[in-house]
């Protein structure tokens, strides 16, 4: 009983820093339709420049907060790249984030090297019920939570989260009414790197990352997204969580080496029910 | 195929055509022996590269797990071969195996579209590469060493040349198979479903049939590729796969241009090339051990974002196309109407 709770509540923490980067995802997807494969990046690069702030000497909470600037940052210039040029499909634009990734992985091997890095967070543990949890879970798990209200509140009450929704379900009535879609597009890829960018420095304490972790960062985002279908926040904050607690549970009670190939098999069967319900001219007609 | 009845002179792509694949038929023996291996890999992703460049250009679908396919070939080789089948046999089995392994997985896979099926390919093969990493029969992350050296009927392929010459052929019949389904019925159905499936649907395309071939025909060039790898390498280990060499496959096609054989060769030959280069640049004395790798993701980076920006259509495409508008009295108008690549999707 004591491990099912210290499994259910790492996974719930793990999934809560999925959730962080599937709600880039989806802010980015619903304002541009681009599907943003440098996403996992953003985490790479937050918690690596977390961990080079905290050991060049910031204190904690500067460190974090910068390094999730830096990564908002990034978000930035990936969104100028991937959407500035008039004329590219979102179609291209999914090829052009895969080469930021690549790019993103030169830049990281010159500036930490090869090895996976971790930095201290929140350390030691508590003992809730005879389990050990670790305070770093407890943090991640109150931070998204508080993110994901202020979030919705962001898109709810202020002007310019309702503009992104406005540009969201609809971008010609959103020009019209004198939103400037393209710089909304920025703004939410600047939104998704510092989401990105938080999942990064929050989960690095709890699972050491390279540069190229991105690749599994960015699937188990994707998978949490999609579930969703990629523009409902809420429903890939669900996603995550499911997620992060099949994983930590099949590596707890099975073989820690199949908890990527669960995540991954999760989201194909996902993906495919989801599609056989929408029929190709549906498709088309959204385009 | 009447075209040389209606011109007597070979047209400027048949005579490129040729003079091409003199270059390449020649090219193993004048080549200094370590330039010969860096062609064999060449020749060997270019196979991978044709097909992928039919699924993304003439089908419309991305594959970013195309590496898997080629892996799922390789094992096939080295297995069988490890178990005392003839290597020939082996190599045969070898597309064979990924294009039905493509067979299956494509089933519930190619109702997706987009970057649905892009990220779906992409979880097949992390999910292949951790499952054959766990597997003892396939050596887990060890892979399978000492695998023969192919022998067909009593010759055995013993050097870097003779394996340039296997791979040259069997690039020979990727590139016929791909032209000649690209210009058959077919072939314009398939260009008509990347558009819009709906409309080639009711213009009475079997569009999922179509999907399903076109997706395990790739798969099997890439299988017939990872044969041809196995056999000239003679180990194969999950290592030999990464996710990393699909994204490799795609920027080539990207580069040279989808849905053209040309810009498949192209593109491989100009990433392999450009990769070659910066290796040597990146492993002269005074330079970081890191520079390699930064090197080449950098490349892999920029080329990516440059060619899909500023040349969508990629590398062969523009160029053709420039020079068509520059000379549209010498045959441009007459020459047969090359066909458009769809978009990628």
């Amino acid at each position: 009983m004591s491990a099912f709770l210290q499994y259910l509540i790492s996974g719930i923490a793990v999934g809560c820093g999925f959730a962080l980067l599937a709600s880039g995802l989806v802010a980015i997807h619903r304002v541009t339709r681009v599907v943003n494969f440098a996403q996992g990046m953003f985490a790479v690069v937050g918690g690596m420049t977390a961990g080079s702030l905290l050991s060049a000497g910031l204190p904690h909470g500067a460190a974090e907060t910068a390094a999730v600037l830096v990564a908002g940052a990034v978000g930035l210039a990936a969104g100028l790249v991937a959407t500035g040029k008039r004329g590219t499909s979102p179609q291209s634009a999914l090829i052009v984030t895969l080469g930021l990734g690549f790019l993103a992985y030169a830049v990281e091997i010159m500036i930490w090297g090869d090895n996976p890095r971790s930095h201290p967070g929140l350390g030691g543990s508590v003992i809730v019920f005879g389990a050990h949890v670790q305070k770093q879970s407890f943090l991640v798990i109150g931070v998204a939570a508080a993110v994901f209200a202020l979030l919705g509140l962001f898109f709810g009450r202020t002007y310019t989260g309702k503009a992104l929704t406005a540009c969201a379900s609809n971008p010609y009535a959103a020009r019209a009414v004198g939103i400037d879609v393209v710089r909304m597009g920025l703004l939410a890829f600047a939104l998704g790197g510092m989401l990105g960018g938080l999942g990064g420095v929050l989960l690095t304490p709890l699972q050491p990352i390279s540069y190229n972790s991105d690749v599994l960062l960015i699937t188990n985002g994707f998978a949490a997204a999609i579930l969703g279908g990629l523009d409902r926040p809420g429903v890939a904050l669900a996603g995550a969580l499911t997620l992060g607690v099949a994983e930590s549970m099949v590596a707890g009670y099975g073989a820690a080496s199949y908890q990527t190939v669960v995540a991954l098999a999760l989201m194909l069967t996902i993906m495919t029910v989801r599609a056989s319900r929408r029929t190709a001219l549906q498709e088309e007609a959204a385009r | 195929m009447s075209a040389p009845a209606r011109r007597p002179l070979p047209s400027p792509g048949t005579a490129a055509a040729i003079a091409v694949a003199a270059v390449a038929l020649v090219l193993p023996v004048v080549l200094p022996a370590p330039q010969v291996s860096v062609y064999v890999l060449l020749l060997i992703s270019a196979i991978v590269v044709t097909g992928l460049s039919m699924l993304m250009g003439f089908a419309g679908q991305v594959s970013l797990g195309q590496a898997a396919f080629t892996m799922i070939g390789a094992y096939t080789a080295a297995l069988t071969a490890t178990h005392g089948v003839p290597t020939w046999a082996g190599l045969l089995l070898a597309p064979v195996a990924a294009g039905t392994a493509a067979a299956l997985v494509g089933v519930p896979l190619l109702r997706l579209r987009g970057h649905q099926l892009a990220f779906a390919t992409l979880a097949v093969q992390l999910i292949l590469l951790s499952v054959v990493g766990r597997q003892e029969w396939a050596g887990g992350d060890i892979g399978l060493q000492g695998v023969p050296r192919l022998t067909v009927a009593g010759y055995e392929f013993a050097d870097d040349v003779a394996y340039a010459y296997l791979a040259l052929g069997a690039l020979g019949c990727t590139v016929l198979v791909v032209r000649n389904i690209v210009r058959s019925r077919p072939g314009r159905g398939l260009r008509a479903l990347a558009t819009s499936e709906v409309a080639a649907a009711s213009a009475g395309v079997p569009v999922a049939v179509y999907k399903q071939a076109v997706f395990s025909l790739s798969a099997a060039f890439a299988g017939l590729a990872g044969g041809v790898y196995a056999y000239y390498i003679g180990y194969v280990a999950p290592g030999s796969f990464p996710v990393l060499l699909s994204f490799e496959y795609v920027v080539m096609v990207v580069v040279g241009g989808a849905g053209t054989i040309w810009g498949a060769l192209a593109g491989a030959t100009a990433v392999t090339l450009l990769l070659q280069v910066l290796n040597d640049v990146g492993t002269r004395e005074g330079m970081p051990a890191s520079a390699p790798a930064v090197l080449s993701y950098a490349v892999y980076g920029l080329l990516l974002v440059l060619v899909v920006l500023f040349m969508p259509k990629g590398l062969v495409p523009t160029v053709t196309d420039r020079w068509r508008r520059r000379a549209p009295a010498r045959g441009g108008a007459e020459a047969e109407p090359e066909a458009e690549p769809a978009p990628v999707k």
